[in-house]
């Protein structure tokens, strides 16, 4: 009986704490909406191909709205950068390891019968995206992006895309904002010396 | 002087790059977007519904524990005679005791304490 009625509790507590972020989903819905373009932008820059950048999007999604989901609606845009920021460290992580693992065992993979690191996309071929877009300027911008470090890609898109302050940025980076600005200020100064001309 | 002003064209001109090459994206892409959005947007309630599983799982536990407990209770209650019931038949072994049973029902005292020391072996 007592494990009945422990049990009603939890469950009444569940609908209550539920209940909003039900009211909330079409809020969450349209946010999501807002930012999942230039999440999945993002992503791309980081990672260099569009299948794993969508990946580490939904990854994201999910994450923000299972954690986050019931949070205030002001909250929302720095935790879910801090998530996507989370998986793009993952992602590095894992490719490091990954990439370690090659040189270690010094052979080439013989499974996949074909050069992987030929086979990556390279940022700076244009797709018929960036040609669209605005040509040699978006391309050259992609590729001094990529090649950042990435902590300073992130500071720089998420301060000056994003339009985070400080603050905010500091926290979807999990860093101090002192760490941000120094991040920012060398992101601006590689940038403006690999793009040049360019924009 | 003019650096400031000079940085904030280029990241003006940067952001708007950005912002195109977002906006522009393909049909395929922004499909794979939109099922990804609303598989997450699904998930709580699939994590209550999870949750809803799992209490009933542990409230049938519970009742499975609770009748357990019953039972073996019952069980004991009906092999193990009871105070009064004990009393009852010692009352009727009196009965039918010889001298001897009678005695050691009258010294039952002493012949505990008897074979507590040792004595009721040496004799």
């Amino acid at each position: 009986m007592l494990a009945k009625t422990c049990l009603m509790t939890a469950f009444d507590e569940d609908r209550a704490t539920d209940a909003p972020t039900r009211e909330g989903a079409g809020a969450i819905e349209r946010f999501l909406r807002q930012v999942e373009r230039r999440a999945l932008r993002m992503a791309e820059l980081a990672t260099g191909s569009r299948d794993e950048a969508l990946d580490l999007v939904q990854d994201a999604m999910f994450g923000f709205v299972r954690h986050y989901g019931a949070r205030p609606g002001a909250e929302w845009p720095p935790l879910f950068w801090r998530v996507l920021d989370s998986r793009l460290n993952d992602w590095h992580r894992r490719q490091r390891v990954r990439g370690r693992w090659w040189v270690w065992s010094g052979e080439k993979n013989d499974d996949e019968g074909e050069d992987l690191i030929a086979a990556a996309p390279d940022v700076r071929e244009p797709g018929p995206l960036a040609r669209l877009a605005d040509g040699e300027a978006s391309i050259a911008l992609d590729g001094a992006l990529h090649d950042l470090p990435m902590r300073q890609r992130q500071a720089f898109l998420l301060r000056m895309w994003e339009g985070l302050d400080v603050a905010q940025t500091a926290a979807a980076m999990r860093c101090s904002e002192g760490s941000v600005k120094t991040h920012l200020s060398r992101a601006l100064a590689n940038l403006r010396r690999s793009l040049g001309e360019h924009l | 002087m003019n650096e400031p002003r000079k940085d904030e064209a280029w990241i003006e001109r940067a952001t708007a790059l950005l912002d195109d090459s977002a906006k522009n994206l393909d049909a395929s892409t922004l499909s794979r977007l939109n099922r990804a959005r609303q598989a997450a947007l699904a998930q709580p309630r699939q994590a209550t519904r999870r949750w809803m599983l799992g209490a009933g799982f542990a409230a049938a536990s519970a009742c499975a524990l609770v009748l357990a407990f019953g039972l073996q209770h019952r069980w004991h209650a009906s092999v193990a005679p009871s105070h009064e019931a004990a009393a009852q038949a010692d009352d009727v072994d009196l009965l039918n005791a010889d001298d001897d049973t009678l005695d050691l029902y009258e010294n039952l005292d002493f012949y505990a304490w008897l074979d507590a020391h040792g004595g009721g072996t040496s004799g």
